[in-house]
């Protein structure tokens, strides 16, 4: 295995359990698991989400930007071989900042740093960029449930 | 602040819990999850600097089971 990892639209999802119409990363590249990943996102007007968020002006949902961080940030740990596939649960959003619309025809950039990953808890943040212009940025604290089990009390007393 | 104070801390901070958290069990609140039970021990581990074992986790299943484990790690409470 050489570093950094590159994952196509199958690795990504052999890595997470995201699918159309809610995957948001097109291409994961410059990975270290355990330490870093960045993605790429390509938004045309055909995505779903357009012809609603606005007929008159069509741009990228919040959620569906916040969604492309973490799930390029999510792939800072699911790339490691042994949590590859496990499903994910967001624990908490802090410091969401919306700096710039995106429109159809922009290409998203994000890079994402993983701080700490313990016991299945995962914590740390992604930022996104069209072009060298910001776009978005949050911190989030994600788990992984299969790995958060194996460390629950058997039973209360 | 004496290590039962920080103990009952670790509580209250961890679950936003208010109450008498010496009747504290796993999963006798809401917070006290499989979520939150990593949080308790994340912040017990940054409190009195210790690194807890796997046994150790799965066996902290209450706020009293908690002070028999940590005499383990000679942190008395």
């Amino acid at each position: 295995m050489t570093l950094p990892l590159s994952f196509d639209i199958n690795g990504i999802k052999a890595c997470q359990r995201n699918r159309h119409p809610l995957l948001f990363v097109d291409r994961i590249f410059d990975v270290i698991p355990g330490e870093k990943a960045s993605g790429v996102k390509c938004f045309t007007y055909n995505e779903w989400f357009f012809p609603a968020h606005f007929d008159d002006e069509p741009n990228v949902p919040g959620f569906i930007q916040v969604e492309a961080l973490v799930q390029t940030f999510i792939m800072s740990f699911l790339s490691k071989e042994e949590l590859r596939g496990k499903k994910t649960n967001f624990i908490g959003i802090n410091n969401v900042r919306f700096k710039r619309k995106i429109v159809p025809g922009e290409t998203l950039t994000i890079h994402a740093t993983l701080q700490s990953f313990r016991r299945g808890i995962a914590s740390g943040s992604a930022v996104s960029f069209v072009g060298e212009d910001q776009a978005c940025s949050a911190d989030f604290v994600v788990a992984v449930p299969d790995v958060l089990d194996q460390f629950k009390p058997k039973e209360s007393h | 602040m004496n290590n039962l104070e920080k103990y009952q801390n670790v509580f209250k901070e961890s679950f936003q819990f208010e109450g008498d958290v010496a009747q504290l069990e796993y999963q006798a609140i809401t917070e006290w999850d499989s979520v939150g039970h990593m949080q308790l021990m994340a912040h017990l581990e940054d409190t009195f600097s210790i690194e807890l074992d796997v046994d150790d986790i799965i066996d902290f299943s209450s706020f009293k089971k908690g002070i028999e484990i940590l005499s383990k790690y000679n942190v008395t409470i």
